[in-house]
């Protein structure tokens, strides 16, 4: 089966992330990377362990927090949820995102 | 804010880091876990389940590397390891470290404090409004003769219609400085400093009491009461600093006085010359009392004579000093028409700041120069200490290189150490910069002007870290770059000693050491000249003698003695009969001299000569100084009398004779025996011509510097305010000062006694500037020779170590011992005679700004300089035969085996 994986762009992996958290609460680094997987449908081509410096830098912005809790199978691990700020952040960012698709698409549709 | 969120979360990550680093651990063992478990759900063996979760992490010991970079301040951290890299590479060198810092510190704290003095002295602006509008405005005459102009105090009269007629001039204040007696409790008088000025003169410096007021026009008026302003200094010594103080009396010159205000801190009035090579000792105090000049009868109406006064003014926004200069010239060139004065009138403007330091600005200016000096000197030390450093750390920085330091890491390394050191070196010289300051005021002429402000500022030490800084990249680069060029092969395949001696590395440390030559050189001929000038000025021939005699100076500033208007001669020549006589009972006094100007304190009571027999135009007129003496004067003085007679006693009843010096004589009698001769009356208020009866040596009695053309005239024609008593006496100063005291006091406790010192005192004291150049020139001279020594020796002792292998083979096959001391001194003796030759040819050079600060010592002093350069070689040498002689005794064997 010939599979077409892209690079994860520049910047998308923060809005993954935050859009994660906000639809799943509280997760950790495993699972929203797991979710990532999921949800793109296994096209997007992604070590794992990118998901740590994404989530400090998240952390650092004040987007998100985390705290130490127990796994749903009774491993102890860390777990991370959305801010407030951090929930602003995802409406500025999907607009810009919406912006710039948009964008795109205009350069991409076929000519005429 | 975002960034500094960030920011100080990495900071903070910098404390925590290895809990951080426990926790990110944790956090990514959880996270194989966890992908472990699931993947064993889906039925994967163990091994394999682990094999995937690590693999659909990716690397983590990448991801972990990336997360601290993200986490921490890399450029931070690293910084810290350099230093903390360079601080263990130093603390295994500490004789290298410990010399370069006290080096570094030395030189900069020597510059910083020098440098105090010149901003606080020469930069710092006065703390009026605007000052650099201000000018000192003199009057200036012109000699017919030569067509020369010399600048003149100024006449009441002139000033009032410049300061009416000017358009270039805001405003202008007309003052005198002079000591007044103070009285506060109802003790014994003292004699404070105060300016007597126009009321306009607060307005015009832009200045505020802070309590009470300034003055009003009214308070200059004839009969208006007696007020006086108290600056910040008076207020505090006067009345302890009382904030009741307005409205309370002061007695001035006996006087009771209502003090109206007291100005800000911090505002010190300058002393301002009368003119260049005018002054009055009394003004050289500081301004305690400012009080309002109410212009006599005199100063309204005389044309000519009462050039008495200083002037300040402010220029007009925009005006340059040309341009006022340029009018005030004009004005006064057409007064001189229309009023038919008998003398040409000009103007002389100065800025106020220029006028108040250019004295010393010269001086300064050369000890800045030399403090610069010694810090290059210190820095080309420092320069060569670490490339020799550099040098040897060649093996290490190769080995480093092949590892995959980046140049620009190696680089950083190495100018992180300089800047170590050059911080370490910029605190000490900081902290030795105050110790400096003070030592540089115990040292310096209480007549520096503005020497009160000196002390260690913001600037100033902005300056110091600024200098250390500049001396770090100055003394790092260069070694810095080198360790640049080594091939990490060819360093790792040489043998280490072999590769570090290259032509090259020793051709430049032999230019650094020549360079330090240079520069010790030309401090050294300076320092020579400035102790030659100095010897000269205390060894010549003064003219009289100081030893074992005492001087009391006594102000008679009280309401008893008068005035010009009172008639109180008597009560003033009473008192002088009567002090003499009291003086001269004391035990063990032979004489007792009286003259009305203490010796050695400028030109005063300044006139002219003019003689009824032989009339030449006014400013031709020989200049001459006038004192008031007593027939015992020339005996005390050790006074000589060339021709003529001395005053004596009979002279009392017809006092209007006058003795005159060697110089007044060549002035004024050119070819001619003076004897006998009569001149212009020279009392004030009396028309009597006087008639010269003797012709006396010349005398340096007004300054050591020059010899002084004298008038001397019998006390008894003319009794002035301020007497000065000299008591020759086999006994002690020490012993003479209280009784002498309470010889004076007995018969007047309301006379001021300012002065009471011995008089070889007096003499060192008007030679005070002169010796503070001296010494610290000399100061600096020493360090900057010890310092060139030390990179001698140090360049040579490192140069003899590199080559133990090389001696050792010369001595293997034969070389002499002498042979081998003289082939190091040789090499020593290049950079030295190149530096000697060199520092020559700068102070050629140099010289040129020095001749003015000497006192009749050529530049070219063959003593100065052939001594400076004696003094370097000698020690040169003596400072490569340590290292020679150790190359002679290498032990052959040991230095083969070193291999």
């Amino acid at each position: 089966m010939p599979e077409c994986k892209s690079e994860v762009l520049q910047g998308t992996l923060d809005l993954m992330v935050l859009k994660t958290l906000e639809s799943m609460g509280p997760l950790h680094g495993y699972g929203i990377a797991r979710r990532i997987e999921q949800v793109s449908g296994n096209t997007v081509s992604l070590n794992q362990g990118t998901i740590y410096p994404a989530l400090l830098r998240l952390e650092q912005r004040g987007w998100v927090k985390a705290e130490w809790g127990t796994s749903e199978t009774g491993r102890r691990a860390k777990f991370y949820l959305l801010t407030p700020s951090g929930r602003k952040q995802i409406e500025q960012e999907t607009e810009n995102w919406e912006r710039v698709a948009a964008t795109m698409a205009r350069f991409l549709a076929p000519t005429n | 804010m975002d960034w500094t969120r960030i920011l100080l979360s990495r900071c903070a990550a910098l404390f925590r880091s290895k809990k951080l680093d426990a926790d990110l651990d944790e956090e990514l063992r959880a996270h194989i876990d966890l992908a472990t478990e699931e993947n064993r759900g889906r039925g994967m063996n163990e091994q394999q389940a682990r094999t995937a979760a690590l693999r659909a992490f990716g690397g983590v010991t990448q991801i972990s590397e990336t997360y601290r970079v993200q986490r921490g301040l890399p450029w931070f951290e690293q910084a810290a390891r350099d230093i903390r890299y360079a601080a263990r590479q130093l603390r295994k060198s500490p004789g290298f470290a410990v010399t370069a810092i006290l080096t570094l510190g030395l030189g900069i704290g020597a510059a910083t404090s020098v440098f105090s003095v010149v901003n606080a002295v020469l930069l710092k602006p006065f703390a009026f409004y605007e000052p650099d509008r201000l000018v000192v405005m003199r009057e200036a005459v012109e000699d017919e003769a030569s067509s020369d102009w010399s600048s003149s105090p100024d006449n009441y009269r002139h000033f009032l219609r410049l300061k009416n007629d000017s358009k270039t001039l805001e405003d202008a204040a007309i003052f005198e400085q002079r000591g007044m007696s103070v009285s506060p409790t109802g003790d014994h008088p003292r004699i404070v400093g105060a300016v007597v000025a126009s009321p306009n003169l607060f307005r015009l410096l832009g200045v505020e009491p802070t309590l009470g007021r300034g003055f009003a026009e009214s308070d200059a008026q004839k009969g208006a009461d007696n007020v006086v302003v108290l600056s910040y200094e008076g207020w505090q010594a006067l009345f302890a600093g009382d904030r009741r103080v307005v409205g309370q009396t002061l007695r001035i010159g006996g006087q009771p006085t209502t003090v109206i205000g007291v100005l800000p801190r911090g505002l010190r009035f300058p002393q301002i010359a009368l003119a260049p090579k005018i002054e009055f000792q009394e003004g050289a105090r500081d301004a305690l009392l400012y009080q309002p000049l109410a212009p006599s009868e005199r100063d309204l109406n005389a044309d000519m004579g009462n050039f008495n006064y200083k002037v300040i003014a402010r220029l007009k926004p925009g005006v340059t000093l040309s341009q006022a200069n340029a009018e005030l010239e004009a004005l006064q060139k057409g007064y001189t028409l229309s009023a038919h004065l008998p003398i040409h009138l000009g103007i002389a403007l100065t800025p106020l700041a220029k006028d108040v330091t250019g004295g010393v600005s010269g001086a300064l200016w050369l000890l800045f120069a030399a403090v610069g000096a010694v810090l290059l000197i210190a820095c080309v030390n420092l320069a060569n200490l670490q490339l020799a450093r550099a040098v040897n750390a060649e093996g290490e920085t190769a080995v480093r290189a092949a590892l995959g330091a980046s140049r620009g890491q190696l680089v950083r390394s190495r100018l992180t150490e300089s800047v170590v050191l050059a911080l370490a070196g910029g605190a000490a010289g900081a902290a030795l910069a105050f110790g400096g300051v003070r030592l540089l005021l115990a040292l310096a002429p209480a007549d520096i002007p503005r020497l009160d402000e000196v002390r260690v500022s913001l600037p100033v030490l902005a300056f110091s870290a600024g200098l250390s800084i500049a001396a770090a990249i100055v003394f790092g680069m260069l070694p810095a770059l080198r360790s640049l060029r080594v091939a990490p092969q060819a360093a790792l395949k040489a043998n280490q000693t072999r590769a570090a001696n290259t032509q090259e590395g020793q051709r430049t440390r032999s230019l650094m050491v020549a360079a330090q030559v240079a520069c010790t050189v030309v401090l050294l001929i300076v320092m020579s000249l400035a102790l030659r000038s100095f010897s000269h000025l205390m060894r010549q021939n003064r003219g009289f003698d100081s030893s074992h005699v005492t001087l009391a100076q006594v102000d008679l500033f009280a309401p008893q003695y008068g005035d010009f208007s009172g008639n109180m001669k008597a009560v003033k020549l009473s008192f002088t009969d009567r002090a003499l006589a009291s003086l001269n009972q004391l035990p063990g006094v032979q004489s007792v001299a009286l003259t009305s100007v203490a010796p050695l304190t400028g030109e005063t009571w300044v006139d002219n000569v003019s003689r009824p027999d032989h009339p030449v135009p006014p400013e031709q007129e020989p200049r001459i100084n006038v004192r008031w003496v007593n027939p015992e004067y020339l005996p005390t003085m050790q006074i000589p009398l060339i021709s003529g007679r001395n005053i004596a006693a009979a002279d009392r009843a017809n006092p209007y004779v006058v003795l005159i010096s060697e110089r007044t004589a060549r002035e004024a009698f050119a070819g001619e025996d003076p004897v006998g001769k009569q001149i212009d009356p020279l009392v004030p208020d009396d028309k009597h011509p006087m008639t010269v009866i003797g012709v006396v040596a010349d005398t340096r009695i007004n300054g050591l510097k020059d010899t002084a053309a004298m008038v001397y005239v019998p006390y008894w024609a003319f009794t002035p305010w301020t007497l000065s008593f000299m008591v020759r006496s086999s006994r002690p100063s020490d012993a003479l000062i209280g009784e002498m005291r309470r010889a004076i006091w007995q018969i007047d406790p309301q006379v001021a006694i300012p002065t009471l010192k011995p008089m070889d005192d007096q003499v060192s004291g008007s030679v005070a500037a002169d010796r503070f150049q001296a010494i610290v020139l000399s100061g600096f001279g020493a360090a900057a020779l010890s310092l060139a020594l030390l990179g001698v020796y140090g360049v040579l002792t490192y140069s003899v170590t590199l080559r133990r292998r090389e001696f050792g083979i010369r001595i293997a096959l034969g070389s002499g011992k002498s042979a081998l001391t003289g082939l190091v001194l040789r090499q020593a003796a290049q950079p030295v005679l190149l530096g000697t030759g060199a520092g020559l040819a700068m102070a050629l050079i140099a010289l040129r700004w020095v001749r003015s600060l000497l006192y009749q010592t050529p530049v070219m002093d063959p003593l100065a300089v052939g001594g400076s350069i004696l003094l370097l070689l000698v020690a040169a040498a003596i400072a490569a035969i340590v290292p020679a002689r150790r190359a002679a005794s290498t032990d052959p064997i040991r230095a083969l085996r070193m291999e």
